[in-house]
């Protein structure tokens, strides 16, 4: 890399700070930058400036959006006694991808985590307390290792003192596929979750 | 099952090393400090992914190399060709040319049970070794067994660090503790299920290698009698004070008693090593009864420290796992081995990083 030009190996080092992005893709990445268009790459640059200044975390749910509180939260068709607690902003575009639900979010921003230093002070949910006028049932959404299990432990016991109905979604096959694809822990998962027919 | 090939690169003292191995019984030869038990070390890496000398993956670069290579084509009722590289830089492991992501999607493609002077610990050394032994074998038996552990010994590592925190926050400990009960749970049947199958076989194992009249028992101390949740609830103190889980099945011990008598106490130097060896054979004989294909029976050096009674005791396994198409490593100093195998005996002659036919 000692032959590359200083402004371009800057370059390099700043895309290869994005995930996904190993040392060989960063560096191809810039060399392409600063070889093309001087418009195209304005366009990028103005775009990247743009979104990140005109995108924020709402106020409410923390979700990304451009408006306070975001369309999510304001929406009146959508129902507010239910709430889908997920660990981060991104999980709930991914919720909302499935359309399978119609209620309100919160993104609670983490998980409690003490071998990685996050308390429940760290994460949001102090706000999610505050929102619970009105609400009848929690559901919860987060990941299922130790630290998303232990989370979502916790949310129950803080959320059913206040008389709310705590859910947890399933976990289980994924949908569409033979048995073959699911590994044992999710197998035998899915073999305790099962239902009457 | 057997290995059919082995490549090393810049291993311990090998700098190169291709060899073809057919089913049957191998005996290194050679004299001391030129590179048997690597070749073990090697073949034990291939299953389980760790040296059975008990030392982390820098120690087995061959000096001044940035790296090694451990390659090998196991043939179980498939064949498998499994790859490991480890530099300081970069691990791989891949197998049949796909990169392994979790352990246990690659456990099992290759199986062996070492007997190396380091056993010796399983008797003398800490509870740790022996529970390591237990979680060894239902690893190995058990689906599912290995994420269950890593699960477990998070949240129990989760739970110390909120006990070491004061002031405690009390709801945090609550939703780790009930996740150390739920899985911890699991372990401890998983181990009581295991015990009824595995202590009559160790005890057999010992009964056939011991002089007459030496009577092995082995039991399992759980360190949860009855109910986790309540017996934790009684410890509560105690934690506190020392900010660690200090009951459950990480301090699950099992207990070698020689006369009624616990064997790290009291058992001879041989006896000891007497009641190791009949660990690992019982270990073998499980797996072989589980798998219905015995595992690649690796033995260094021990062979030699065995009188005339102990290793009468020890061919049949010998004889079962070198048969068919099973495979048996066997270090052995110049001719020191033992005459008394009379079966067909593949001879390869190790001098200085080099292994020849002879």
């Amino acid at each position: 890399m000692a032959s590359l030009p200083e402004p371009v190996s800057a370059l390099v080092g700043a895309l290869g700070q994005l995930p996904g992005i190993g040392p060989r893709s960063a560096e191809r990445l810039a060399l392409h930058l600063v070889q093309s268009e001087a418009g195209q790459v304005k366009q990028l640059a103005e775009a990247l400036v743009t979104a990140t200044e005109r995108i924020e975390l709402c106020v409410t749910c923390g979700a990304l959006t451009e408006t306070q509180p975001c369309a999510l939260c304001t929406d009146d068709r959508r129902d507010s006694t239910t709430v889908c607690v997920v660990e981060t902003a991104v999980d709930v575009i991914n919720v909302e991808k499935s359309g399978a639900f119609r209620g309100r979010f919160h993104v609670l921003g983490g998980k409690i985590s003490p071998l990685n230093g996050v308390d429940p002070e760290d994460l949001r949910i102090a706000q999610l307390e505050a929102r619970m006028d009105g609400v009848r049932e929690v559901i919860l959404a987060l990941g299922t290792d130790v630290e998303g299990d232990a989370t979502s432990n916790y949310l129950a016991q803080r959320l059913t003192a206040k008389g709310v109905k705590v859910t947890r979604i399933a976990h289980g096959l994924p949908a569409g596929s033979g048995l073959e694809y699911a590994d044992d822990l999710t197998l035998s998962h899915a073999l305790k979750g099962r239902r009457e027919m | 099952m057997h290995l059919a090939h082995l490549r090393l690169r810049d291993f311990r003292n090998y700098t190169r090393l291709d060899a073809d191995f057919e089913p049957g019984f191998h005996l290194l030869l050679g004299r001391n400090a030129q590179g048997k038990t690597n070749i073990l070390e090697a073949l034990h890496l291939l299953a389980t992914l760790r040296s059975f000398r008990g030392v982390g993956s820098a120690a087995m670069v061959r000096h001044g190399q940035p790296g090694w290579f451990v390659g090998g084509r196991a043939i179980g009722t498939s064949t498998h060709d499994v790859r490991i590289y480890w530099s300081s830089r970069e691990r791989r492991l891949t197998l049949d040319q796909q990169p392994i992501k979790r352990l246990t999607d690659y456990l099992g493609t290759f199986r062996t049970v070492a007997f190396c002077t380091e056993d010796l610990t399983l008797v003398k050394g800490a509870g740790r070794g022996r529970r390591r032994f237990l979680d060894f074998l239902l690893t190995q038996t058990v689906p599912g067994y290995l994420p269950l552990l890593q699960r477990y010994t998070r949240a129990v590592r989760a739970r110390n660090a909120l006990l070491k925190r004061k002031p405690i926050d009390e709801a945090s400990l609550d939703s780790f503790t009930a996740e150390v009960i739920q899985l911890g749970n699991q372990l401890i049947a998983h181990r009581h299920d295991l015990m009824p199958a595995l202590a009559p076989r160790i005890q057999a194992a010992h009964k056939r290698i011991a002089p007459n009249g030496e009577e092995l028992r082995v039991e399992l101390i759980p360190s949860v009698k009855k109910d986790f949740a309540a017996e934790l609830e009684l410890t509560r103190d105690r934690e506190r004070k020392h900010g660690a889980t200090i009951i459950g099945p990480h301090r699950d011990e099992i207990a070698l008693l020689l006369h009624d008598r616990s064997a790290a106490d009291y058992a001879s130097e041989g006896q000891k090593r007497t009641i190791a060896i009949a660990l690992k054979i019982a270990q073998a004989e499980h797996l072989t009864e589980i798998h219905g294909a015995p595992p690649v029976l690796l033995i260094d050096d021990v062979m030699g420290e065995l009188d005339e009674h102990r290793r009468q005791g020890f061919l049949p396994l010998l004889e079962k796992c070198g048969s068919g198409r099973g495979q048996v490593f066997m270090t052995c100093t110049e001719e020191n081995w033992p005459h008394d195998l009379n079966r067909v005996l593949q001879r390869w002659k190790i001098h200085n990083g080099t292994l020849l036919p002879c």
